[in-house]
């Protein structure tokens, strides 16, 4: 049995009281709980008040311009918006991607919020408390040494939500609601250096919606896994033409997504493989994955019309 | 600020009602608070599938689900979906096909394949294959669970 630490339960259906009482202390954000819950099991995280996102009406809004720019409220889920026309129509690439994190359960209970807002990952991190015990923990939790890079000052744990790379393509920005104000932030820039800092945003701010301007390109999707389901990514490529000839964003390998660009497409596997580095967050040898770049940069170019 | 709080939900169509820690997950409040324990106690952090429950018709991992969060709702568990005191389409195709050996993952695929044939009746093999990547099964490599999936998916479709 691996029962929940206690906490009480807030579940406001107005945003000002979402964001009052998610800026108190103790307090954290749930969503579809499929991140924090597990990790809360393993006694990772012991928010006292747990508030709940989704029964506030502006988190569950989607809007499509009639540019088919989309407005996506942040506690909507994977599966709605994965199955919504729109998205399929204009943006494939993020349908595919919202389709592609976990299983189709856990589609049905995560949001779009929590998948932006998700925790880095790390095999030394991500486990019971016993198991990370046993290590003395590492930097992000309970310890003072990094098992993947003892001689570094930072934690490296991955950024692992599969929906990103393709948001950063397609130029998203994530808005959130604090006790201030609204706040902007384009979804490239929220992740930080180090895999302890969460996403850089206020604490306790609200992510309330994502922003999506029109299609503008096409943007092309790939996930390296081992199993078809249920597994995290071991690389999540997303390539895209720009004016000034093509780039990708890789990420699993390192906190923050990994932007590369390069003057051809012929030019953009290796440009990739020269500037990624995994490091051994993961079970699967780091070697391996970094072979495995050029290849999946490859597959994603070819999916994409000549 | 509430640590402790009285659920209303229907079960299985029923009203329930417990007091319960607002700590208490779904699959806690169904087993020990309800008495229901068709509903199995797996991985208990979102990886098997075997807690699968039926959340408003939705399937749901009642281990990482707040039962909190459930309040209002209607859930739906495997000691529901016999129809009239016999197994329904689905359960009667994995007992013909012994899809099952240890028998844990059982009530968690019946419920995953419920949903599945509610809301796409025609589900062709790509999409019930996609749609089981939600459950583990450590014992039956599948094939008698596909077997029966695909079974009673036509007995559904064309009852006898
Ligand atoms: C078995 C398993 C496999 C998984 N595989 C994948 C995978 O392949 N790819 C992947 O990307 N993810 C995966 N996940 C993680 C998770 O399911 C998704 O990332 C999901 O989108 C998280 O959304 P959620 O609503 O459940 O988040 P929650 O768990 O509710 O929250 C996650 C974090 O976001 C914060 N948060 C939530 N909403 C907001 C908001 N509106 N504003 C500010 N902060 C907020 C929370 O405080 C928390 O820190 C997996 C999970 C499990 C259990
Ligand atoms: S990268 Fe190092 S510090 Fe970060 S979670 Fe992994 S072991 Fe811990
Ligand atoms: S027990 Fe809930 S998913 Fe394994
Ligand atoms: S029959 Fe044993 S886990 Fe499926």
């Amino acid at each position: 049995m691996l029962p929940l630490p206690r906490f009480s339960w807030e579940a406001p259906d107005r945003l000002p009281d979402l964001v009052r009482l998610a800026a108190e202390p103790g307090a954290r954000l749930v969503a579809g709980g499929t991140d924090l819950l597990p990790s809360m099991k393993h006694r990772i995280f012991r928010p006292g008040t747990l508030v709940s996102t989704r029964r506030v009406p502006e988190l569950r809004t989607l809007r499509v311009g009639a540019d088919h720019s989309l407005s996506l409220g942040a506690a909507l889920s994977l599966r709605e918006l994965a199955r919504h026309a729109e998205v399929r129509t204009h943006f494939p690439s993020l349908a595919l991607a919202l389709g592609s994190v976990a299983t189709p359960t856990i589609q049905g209970m995560a949001t779009l919020g929590g998948n932006l807002m998700l925790d880095t990952r790390c095999m030394y991190y991500n486990q019971p408390s016993g198991w990370r015990a046993a290590l003395g923990g590492c930097l992000k939790c309970e310890g003072t040494l990094c098992h993947v890079a003892p001689r570094g000052a930072g934690c490296y744990a991955a950024h692992s939500a599969d929906t990103v790379p393709v948001l950063m393509l397609l130029g998203a920005t994530a808005v959130f609601a604090t006790p201030n104000g609204e706040l902007p932030i384009a979804v490239g820039e929220l992740y930080p250096e180090d895999g302890r800092e969460g996403p850089r945003c206020p604490p306790g701010a609200v992510l309330v919606r994502v922003e999506v301007p029109a299609p503008q390109r096409a943007v092309a999707f790939r996930k390296l896994r081992q199993r078809a389901a249920i597994d995290y990514g071991l690389l999540l490529t997303a390539v895209a033409p720009t004016p000034e000839g093509w780039e990708a964003v890789i990420s699993a390998v390192a906190p923050q997504p990994i932007r590369v660009a390069a003057p051809t497409r012929e030019a953009l596997a290796d440009a990739v493989h020269k500037a990624v580095q995994p490091l051994p967050t993961h079970q699967q040898a780091s070697t391996w994955r970094k072979r495995m770049l050029r290849v999946e940069v490859a597959r994603a170019l070819a999916s994409l019309p000549a | 600020m509430s640590n402790e709080l009285v659920l209303h939900l229907v079960v299985n169509g029923e009203p329930a009602r417990a007091l319960v820690p607002a700590s208490r997950t779904l699959l806690e409040l169904l087993r020990e608070d309800l008495g229901l324990t068709g509903t199995k106690h797996g991985c208990d952090v979102g990886d098997c599938g075997a807690c699968t429950v039926l959340v408003n018709g939705l399937p749901r991992l009642a281990c990482i689900t707040v039962a909190a969060d459930c309040a209002g709702e209607h859930v739906d568990t495997i000691e529901g979906v016999a129809v009239g005191g016999q197994p329904s389409a689905i359960q009667a195709a994995f007992d013909h096909h012994v899809a099952a050996q240890c028998g844990y993952c059982t009530p968690g695929f019946v419920m995953t394949l419920t949903h599945l044939f509610t809301e796409e009746p025609e589900a062709d093999e790509a999409s019930l294959r996609h749609a089981l990547g939600s459950n583990i099964c450590r014992c039956t490599g599948y094939v008698k669970i596909l077997a029966a999936a695909r079974d009673a998916q036509a007995r559904m479709r064309n009852p006898a």
